[in-house]
């Protein structure tokens, strides 16, 4: 095994917390909602399946856990944002805080305790490729989320729900004047968010890092943010930016284990000058930035 | 002008109702009250890590002293501000014995010190030094040194990794002395490191580890982390790893090289019962083997008899002080003279480290 087998092997096991998390964002904001509390909502969905794998429930119960956990406490954002027309932002960090408050008073016992990961299954025939073979070796986690990625991708391209949420997110206005409930598109968007991102901390907690630590989550809630600003909103950008930082991070360490006489400070802070720079190139053009910005984020709908 | 009076009228208020209650809390200071001993701990206590020995440390002063000391622990409390408000707060409180776990609490710590001389600061990894202040370190590199040994004889591909914290002196001593140990064994051999920059990301380090195993590194040496990540994934990969401060085998039954454990309760008693006694005097504490704070326990049982033989002779000498890990001749990473051939590094010279030992084959970050 090389530096290159290592960043192939590691790449989408690295990227996909961001992932889930970014995707639940994206669909968040798509709708018009800005959710600036998926940091602990990871948190929160992490301790949540980590309990629940640690009792011997197993990972899908756990994923399961997580996902519902987060969910309901996105709707508490869902409640403070949409029902009180609060600000979004200062709604978000709250139940940012709350979420990471909680998740270390669920962990307190269970801190630095380990469970078992998942293991890694081989998509046939092009797991045999030479070189590349090895990113093609993953767990089912990571499979699932590249089936979700493209999911929504297909959502918003094709199907009614996904242009409703869409049109929720650009006009409220237009949508409510033609019929479609704003607030519960919206109250089922931010729920979505919330699973994904407790789906998200749950990879990190039991199946990439099988360990609890408070404050583990260590700020991949806030990149899954800005990936969905860097990628523009769009879900295949998303998932780039997703993998190019897992990739860069992973990089970074490879080229520090091998000696390669650059800076480690530098090497650390890679994964998100790449990612800004590509990103940032990927959406110079202003006039594809603002027709794929979210016309009414953050912005509470008034009838 | 009126915001100057309102702030004076304001100021002389605090005064005066803080005289008040210096006045009628005298009594909740008499002599009877237990002193209370705060530790403030940067991360959370675990089963394990920094956290964990810190607190451990303080059980025998409580099996000691019983009702007369009360020990509070506060934990993940960040560097800085944040820190700086809570040691406030716990001394304000009448907590007269403060331990402040982390490198970063220095300055607000050493303010306290400074302010009321009533009150004794233990302080972790600093160098500050004020008559009721004290920083204290271990001297992990006497137990690296020989875990670098042991490393030497298992590793079949000649290559060590360590997954280390941040570029500081005392991670530095431990990653040289580590490769001086296992240089005894197989003089070529090489270490290389993964500097994470964070003290905490469990994830990163995980990963970090991994690189290394994939650059062919079969021992791997966690410096410096608080949860098992590395451990953890060493176990699963094969490959033999060891950690400092507290023993992490449970999470790596078959391939935990062992570990440099620190007791600090030798320490923390003694500075309890100078406290009592009105004689603690501060100074910096650079505390070993000989002073039964550091310690490698769980050995593993693949090292070789032989070689196991000669690590406890090693043991013996660092305990009596008739070997020291630092004794020339030593060549820096660059090819320059580290230590002079017959000379040992005092321990002043240890603690300001800032160059890597020849045979370390990743660059120090400056």
């Amino acid at each position: 095994m090389n530096a290159i087998d290592f960043i192939l092997a590691g790449m989408l096991g690295a990227a996909t917390p961001f992932l889930l998390a970014a995707l639940g964002e994206l669909v968040a904001e798509r709708a018009g909602v800005l959710n600036l509390g998926v940091e602990g909502l990871m948190a929160f969905g992490a301790v949540l399946a980590f309990i629940i794998v640690y009792h011997g429930g197993g990972h899908f119960l756990g994923f399961v856990a997580a996902g519902l956990g987060s969910a309901v406490l996105s709707l508490v954002f869902a409640v403070v944002a949409l029902g009180f027309r609060a600000n979004q932002v200062a709604t978000g960090l709250a139940i940012g805080i709350l979420g990471q408050g909680l998740s270390a008073l669920f962990g307190k016992t269970y801190e630095s305790l380990t469970v078992k990961g998942l293991p890694k299954l081989a998509f046939p025939w092009l797991s045999e490729i030479p070189v590349l073979g090895s990113l093609f070796i993953q767990d089912i986690v990571v499979w699932l989320s590249l089936a979700a990625t493209l999911a929504l991708w297909g959502m918003f391209a094709y199907t009614k729900t996904g242009l409703v949420v869409r049109a929720v997110g650009e006009n409220p206005k237009a949508a409510h004047a033609i019929g479609y409930s704003v607030t519960s598109v919206r109250v089922f968007a931010i729920a979505f968010g919330g699973a994904m991102a407790g789906f998200a901390g749950a990879y990190a907690a039991v199946v990439y890092t099988p360990l609890w630590a408070d404050g583990m989550i260590a700020g991949r809630g806030w990149i899954a943010i800005a990936l969905v600003v860097f990628g523009t909103w769009l879900t295949g950008r998303i998932f780039l930016g997703a993998c190019l930082f897992g990739a860069v991070s992973l990089m970074g360490l490879a080229a520090q284990a091998t000696g390669l006489d650059v800076p480690s400070q530098l090497l650390s802070s890679l994964p998100y000058l790449v990612t800004i720079i590509v990103l940032g190139i990927i959406s110079a053009d202003r006039r594809l930035l603002k027709l794929n910005g979210v016309a009414s984020l953050g912005e509470p709908f008034e009838r | 002008m009126l915001k100057n009076l309102t702030r004076r009228t304001l100021m002389k208020g605090v005064a005066v109702s803080s005289l008040a209650s210096a006045l009628g809390g005298r009594s909740a200071l008499a002599a009877d009250d237990p002193l209370g001993i705060t530790l403030v701990l940067p991360s959370p206590v675990g089963d394990v890590g920094w956290g964990h020995a810190l607190a451990a440390g303080l059980e025998p002063v409580k099996a000691a002293y019983g009702d007369k000391v009360k020990v509070t622990v506060l934990e993940n409390i960040a560097e800085g501000p944040d820190a700086d408000r809570i040691m406030n707060k716990t001394v304000a409180d009448g907590n007269k014995f403060l331990v402040a776990g982390s490198f970063g609490y220095q300055n607000g710590a050493l303010q306290i010190a400074r302010r009321d001389p009533s009150v004794t600061v233990l302080h972790a990894s600093g160098f500050q030094v004020a008559p009721n202040f004290s920083p204290f370190a271990a001297k992990y590199f006497q137990g690296t040194y020989l875990l670098g040994m042991a490393a030497a004889a298992l590793s079949k591909t000649g290559k060590l990794g360590s997954v280390s914290a941040f570029a500081i002196p005392e991670l530095i001593t431990s990653i040289n002395a580590f490769t001086l140990g296992a240089q005894t064994v197989k003089p070529d051999i090489e270490v290389s490191v993964v500097w994470v920059n964070s003290w905490f990301d469990p994830a990163k380090e995980q990963e970090a580890a991994k690189a290394l195993m994939a650059q062919g590194c079969d021992v791997i040496f966690s410096n410096a982390q608080d949860t098992p990540s590395v451990i953890a994934a060493c176990e699963e990969a094969g490959v033999y790893a060891f950690n400092l401060n507290s023993s992490m085998k449970k999470y790596a039954p078959k391939t935990y090289l062992g570990c440099v454990a620190t007791d600090w309760s030798p320490f923390f008693k003694a500075s309890v019962d100078a406290h009592f006694a009105g004689t603690f005097k501060g100074a910096n504490t650079f505390l070993g083997v000989a002073d039964k704070v550091v310690e490698v326990v769980d050995w593993n049982p693949d090292i070789p008899a032989e070689m196991m033989t000669k690590i406890k002779e090693i043991e013996a000498k660092i305990a009596d002080g008739s070997f020291s890990p630092f004794t020339g001749q030593i060549t820096k990473a660059d090819g320059s003279e580290g230590v002079a051939a017959g000379a040992t590094l005092a321990d002043g010279e240890i603690v300001a480290m800032d160059w890597h030992v020849k045979g370390v084959a990743t660059p120090l970050p400056k």
